[in-house]
């Protein structure tokens, strides 16, 4: 089966990192995948056209094996071509479809904005943690709207990202006070509302984010002060749907620590750390704003037909097993 | 041996960041004054404006404000019978000995209790830089008791890495961790065990911004958490609703990483007050104790009500006396 020379070379750029962030890495892979339909050589039907489209999203997946926003972007075009009867229909669709991913991933962060905007009020205090470009939306379409509004942002140990968001708010003229991490309960009482990001949203609602995110939630939790997730609908985890666990991604220790310091010490550094459902007020969408155990209706409604396909599948497995269900 | 203005920048640059040591060095540098000053006048000046530079950049520090009063009044009772400044030195050479002494007997009282609390096998979780938990660490070692512990950077500041390499080098494991990560690693710990800065009159502690945080996430796992503090420490101006100033730092010469940044607008609170709620016991020389019953032991060591307590207009008392000595 012939790929096209332009899909390998984007899955290759993904690959070393020349195409980088959730947003970008999902569109590239959308992309090419609408190049290899239009570029399609093979028989024309439906069956051998979908078993290229999965052999080239297979090549494109194993670029970044866990990053749940290019998975999802694979998952979101080959879900809808799956029903479709006739040839033209099926690289019609697969087209239209990739095509309606890019979109809707452009305009996700800017209808965040819109959405999350109305959930900040005059006068509020916002607190930030790391850099979200999807949680900046929000505090700078809250802020262009014409509420006065004040933001803390934490430095974000050990790569400093909070300098990143604190340079953005501030050339939008938001007013920004950077704050160290440890500082963030000694801040809380004058917080009103905490807007951060997400790397992946799971199945049940928990957040996967920046360490020390969890440590934010709880601390707002203990002081009543709202705590609001902005997250595009393809970092929801349609894995997590079939119990798979998210891997938490442990750093160089270096980030840390200075060579000459290993001599008596290790450092640990993970990289995300997990937000319960409960310490969430709401996670904010392109698709509406919605209480965080909620999370499995966006998921069903993006991925439901390839999810119980994979259930299916799953059931068949342990049926197929050396212990019959009709034997437990 | 450092004069009095270079210990107040190593103070400032929270070189000498515990507070016992602060204590110390105070107590040396007072001595010196008095060791190199040629006349009372002279040094009742530079004493008053070293305590008064003292108190404003470690408002927090009871127990130097304690020990200071303790020291001073001792000091006026005998002032009329001072004919020379020799005999000044002399007495405030013996009651500063004596007074380290009294610290370090103490420390080592508090270090002894807090290592009992401590089991074969324990996950400890510390932050700053505290000689007392450091001295429960020598007492455990002592025993042969085999604990790991994770300690916090601790910024603004970042301490906890000196606190660390220290811990290593007694052979304990030590894992450095970024003060966001508290948290992700709270599941795997047994035990808290932290310093103190102040005890205020209703059990809350005043301690490194940031250990209201780890006492919450504690709090919120039932890890139990306990202060090391000697009597020193408690707050006797608190009864009366005093509230103990935390200093918030606008620059970012406590963030290491970012000094460089120095338009930065930034806050950076140095301590944070932990609610007695969040803590399972004050481990002090007089005992362990609930937080919630430090009020009786203040009773028991100030009196009650407690005297107030104000060691610059002690000294001013002595310098007004100790004029008449230059006079004659």
């Amino acid at each position: 089966m012939e790929i096209p020379s332009e899909v390998l070379r984007i899955a290759e750029d993904i690959k070393t990192m020349r195409i980088r962030g959730a947003g970008r890495i999902a569109r590239a892979s959308a992309y090419a995948l609408k190049l290899a339909a239009q570029q399609y050589k093979g028989c024309k039907n439906t069956k051998e056209f979908i078993k290229y489209m999965n052999s080239v999203a297979e090549i494109l997946g194993s670029t970044r094996p866990t990053a749940v926003s290019l998975h999802n972007s694979l998952r979101f075009i080959l879900s809808r071509i799956e029903k479709e009867e006739s040839f033209a229909q099926i690289v019609e669709k697969a087209i239209s479809a990739a095509d309606e991913f890019m979109d809707s991933s452009i305009n996700a962060e800017q209808r965040i904005g819109e959405l999350g905007s109305n959930l900040l009020e005059d006068g509020d205090t916002v607190l930030t943690h790391c850099n979200s470009s999807a949680a900046l939306s929000v505090i700078k379409t809250a802020y262009k709207k014409g509420n006065k509004l004040e933001v803390y942002a934490t430095e974000t140990r050990p790569k400093f990202q909070g300098l990143i968001s604190y340079q953005d708010l501030k050339n939008a003229g938001v007013p920004v006070t950077l704050i160290p991490d440890s500082a963030v309960r000694f801040f809380m009482r004058e917080v009103d509302k905490v807007v951060v990001g997400a790397d992946t949203v799971t199945a049940n609602g928990a957040v996967v984010n920046k360490v020390g995110t969890s440590l934010i939630a709880l601390a707002a939790h203990e002081a009543r002060v709202r705590f609001y997730v902005a997250a595009e609908t393809y970092k929801f985890s349609p894995a997590t749907v079939l119990g798979e666990l998210v891997n938490i991604e442990e750093r160089p220790p270096e980030e840390i620590l200075s060579n000459e310091s290993f001599e008596y010490v290790r450092a640990r550094n993970p990289a995300f750390d997990i937000t319960p459902s409960e310490y969430i007020d709401a996670i904010i969408t392109e698709k509406g704003v919605i209480p965080p155990k909620a999370a499995i209706m966006i998921l069903m409604e993006e991925y439901g037909a390839s999810l119980k396909e994979e259930i299916i599948r799953i059931t068949l497995d342990m049926e197929d097993s050396t212990y019959p269900l009709a034997q437990i | 041996m450092k004069n009095w203005q270079e210990v107040l920048n190593l103070i400032e640059k929270f070189h000498i960041y515990s507070s016992t040591e602060v204590t110390f060095t105070a107590l040396d540098a007072l001595s010196q004054i008095f060791h190199e000053s040629s006349s009372f006048s002279e040094a009742f000046k530079n004493a008053e404006e070293f305590l008064k530079r003292l108190f404003s950049l470690r408002p927090t520090s009871v127990m130097t404000l304690n020990v200071m009063s303790s020291l001073l009044s001792g000091l006026e009772n005998l002032a009329r019978n001072f004919t020379s400044l020799k005999d000044v030195v002399d007495e405030l050479d013996t009651r500063i000995s004596f007074l380290t002494k009294e610290i370090s007997s103490k420390t080592s009282t508090v270090a002894a209790l807090g290592a009992r609390r401590v089991r074969e096998g324990d996950k400890l979780l510390t932050c700053s830089y505290s000689r007392t938990v450091k001295a429960m660490f020598s007492k455990l070692k002592e025993e042969g008791k085999d604990v790991h512990v994770y300690v916090t950077e601790s910024r603004p500041g970042g301490e906890g890495v000196a606190l660390a390499k220290e811990l290593g080098k007694m052979s304990f494991p030590v894992e450095l961790i970024v003060d966001s990560a508290v948290r992700f690693y709270m599941k795997d710990i047994n035990i808290v065990v932290v310093g103190a800065e102040a005890i205020a009159a209703n059990g809350a502690v005043v301690n490194k911004v940031g250990t209201s945080l780890i006492a919450l996430a504690a709090h919120e796992a039932r890890v139990r958490t306990f202060v090391l503090a000697s009597t020193h420490k408690f707050s006797p101006e608190t009864v009366f609703g005093e509230l103990v100033r935390l200093p918030v730092i606008k620059d970012t010469g406590l963030l290491p990483g970012l000094e460089r940044y120095s338009d930065l607008n930034v806050a950076v609170p140095l301590f944070d007050v932990t609610p007695p709620r969040h803590i399972d016991a004050i481990v002090t020389d007089k005992g362990v104790v609930a937080p919630e019953a430090v009020i009786l032991l203040v009773k028991e060591l100030y009196g009650w009500p407690p005297a107030s307590i104000e060691p610059l207009s002690i000294i001013r008392k002595l310098a007004q006396v100790s004029a008449r000595g230059d006079s004659q």
